[in-house]
């Protein structure tokens, strides 16, 4: 029998300087003369969920098995509790779990046979009953794997990366096949393991997802990242975004230029549709000032800023424009 | 953020526990797996027709069929190891179970184990099961070196499962790996001395095909059996002592011994976990 007694700086994976518990620096990946990924880095805190978002093919999955320990870097460097997890060593495997793209399971098993032999396996389990109960199978103990549906299967998946309590814990897709009740009881069960200070990293198609758990997100497209950043700052970034419908009575070269705001217009059926995305500045209260002076320029014309809008920008607004490759546009 | 979590001392239950766990699951399995019995029916199907051939005596209370026959028994891991390990294996990676043990933190050589620990068990049960239904009734006695006969079945295993591992990267299926895996089993089975006499080629031929990993574990079935010295031919073979017998094996154990070092080596080099190619 092995025993691996840590510190508490250990059991965190932060030591008395915060260390993070995942560090990825400029990790590049080739195959040949493909470069899947070009110059990634971030870092992973305990407590703390990375969102990797990107397109089919960003790199994402190929980051996330570097850190698995399944590919060595072809060039950079990560590190995991400060060591390189290439082939999973003693004393990184048994702090780390993951849920795969796929579900990954044995089907001529049952449930409850699935977390045994887990649970029998692992370094320091969670009680399998408390696993089931926690991702909602409990009624479904008896049953083969094979007989359980998509979304079902995506939930064991979840159980069994949960059931050796990952001081790290990597989610590639985890919600795929699942319904809404699904995902919303997955979030509820990540959030607690980042309550339980476990760094996380997520990937997913879902942004509302991303919007809902990550401390962090990069958005990555071609291998490369195109924003990251916290939430908050890559929204704001951005920008703030103030539209109405351009009355007939005035012309476009009429509209005002204001000072921080990229003034565009676009035709909406009959009408045409004003934008002034307000970047920089006051991120509390710029979109204030651009309404206020809208307001002004529309009062002293004796016109109207009819449906006028005020919001701010969306993730999903961020990964069309990383993904159309004009990431440079979007600050940090 | 929360940055406290609390201490906790990870008790790993051990390499040689988590094997016999892992080989629990995979009996389990085994028997939920239809193919894994038709692996399993092959070899008692090739015993059954050895028997059949004529009972001229090779060796003392020994004829042909029942050399053949145990020279089958010797080899019955041919079967399970290279047919049910690749075939499973093939079908996990695909399915992403074995990643998923890696990710889980179960080490390389306990997943190699447990499937190697299946073929164990289950090749000494259909040993067993030749030795009580059919020998027994034919008057045929326990073998004179039981320690012998158990070691011919625990490296025929570990030889024979390494080698269906090793095939798992030609494949892409679990039925695409029945295949790759039937040629070159069907060349060690008959080469292996039992159905086709090795002592009827030229010496060196002869030298050389005794390299061939199938042929020592049929051999040192044969001479747990008989008592005598079969190594190189029963035909003429004599009787020894238990020592003697022992000495007599040396070889084929090392050359079982030689295969596993290979083996084990292109499986940890060759082996593929992940079905997702770049």
């Amino acid at each position: 029998m092995t025993t691996t007694a840590r510190t508490a700086a250990e059991a965190t994976g932060s030591g008395p300087t915060g260390e993070p518990a995942v560090a990825v620096r400029d990790l590049h990946q080739r195959y040949g003369d493909f470069e899947a990924v070009k110059g990634v880095s971030f870092e992973i805190h305990p407590g703390e969920l990375f969102a990797l978002l990107g397109t089919n093919g960003a790199g994402k999955t190929t980051t996330i098995e570097t850190l698995e320990g399944f590919r060595r870097p072809s060039s950079g460097t990560v590190r995991v509790f400060g060591r390189d997890p290439h082939g999973q060593p003693s004393g990184v495997r048994e702090r780390t779990n993951a849920v795969l793209q796929g579900s990954a399971l044995m089907e001529d098993l049952s449930v409850r046979e699935s977390l045994d032999l887990a649970y029998d396996l692992a370094a320091d389990p969670r009680p399998t009953g408390e696993v089931l109960e926690l991702v909602g199978l409990a009624d479904k103990a008896k049953v083969l794997v094979r007989q359980l549906s998509g979304g079902q299967k995506r939930r064991l998946d979840l159980a069994l990366a949960l059931l050796t309590r990952p001081e790290v814990l990597y989610l590639d897709e985890p919600t795929t096949g699942m319904d809404a009740e699904g995902r919303i009881d997955t979030w509820r069960i990540i959030q607690g393991l980042k309550d339980e200070g476990t760094a996380v990293l997520l990937t997913t198609h879902y942004l509302e997802e991303a919007e809902r758990l990550a401390d962090r997100l990069a958005i990555m497209h071609r291998g490369e990242v195109g924003v990251e950043g916290t939430l908050e700052a890559v929204l704001s970034g951005w920008g703030d975004r103030v539209g109405f419908a351009l009355a007939e009575d005035v012309r476009t070269a009429d509209l005002p230029g204001l000072p921080g705001a990229e003034l565009s217009v676009e035709s909406r059926g009959d009408t045409l549709w004003v934008t002034y995305t307000v970047t920089g500045g006051d991120t509390e209260l710029r979109a204030q000032h651009t309404v206020t002076a809208l307001l002004e320029w529309a009062s002293a014309h004796g016109t109207a800023l009819r449906r006028l809008q005020v919001r701010g920008a969306s993730l999903e607004d961020v990964f069309l424009q990383v993904a159309d490759g004009a990431a440079d546009l979007v600050g940090d | 953020m929360t940055t406290a979590a609390p201490v906790r001392t990870r008790r790993s239950p051990g390499t040689a526990r988590q094997v016999l766990r892992l080989t629990r699951t995979e009996f389990t399995l085994f028997v939920r797996y239809k193919t894994a019995w038709m692996f399993l029916a092959l070899p008692l199907f090739f015993a059954f027709i050895a028997l059949q051939q004529p009972d001229d005596e090779i060796v003392a209370g020994f004829g042909m069929g029942e050399m053949t026959m145990i020279s089958v028994m010797g080899i019955t891991s041919l079967m399970l190891g290279m047919g049910h390990a690749s075939n499973v294996f093939t079908s996990r990676r695909e399915a992403l179970v074995l990643k998923r043990f890696r990710v889980s933190g179960v080490s390389q050589p306990v997943i190699f184990g447990g499937i190697i620990g299946v073929v164990t068990v289950f090749s000494l049960l259909a040993v067993l099961l030749m030795a009580l239904v059919i020998l027994v009734p034919l008057g045929g006695s326990p073998p004179r070196d039981p320690l012998m006969a158990l070691a011919s079945v625990l490296l025929g295993s570990v030889v024979f499962t390494l080698m269906g591992l090793a095939l798992t990267p030609l494949a892409r299926t679990s039925e695409s790996a029945q295949l790759v895996g039937m040629v070159p089993m069907m060349i060690l089975f008959f080469a292996s001395g039992g159905v086709f006499p090795l002592e009827f080629l030229p010496e060196d031929v002869r030298q050389v095909v005794g390299l061939i990993p199938s042929v020592p574990p049929a051999e040192l079935m044969q001479a747990a059996y008989t008592g005598y010295d079969v190594f190189g031919g029963a035909t003429g073979a004599e009787e020894k002592s238990y020592l003697g017998l022992w000495a007599a094996a040396l070889p084929s154990i090392a050359i079982m011994l030689a295969w596993i070092a290979l083996l084990a080596l292109a499986v940890r080099r060759f082996f593929v976990w992940d079905p997702r190619k770049p």
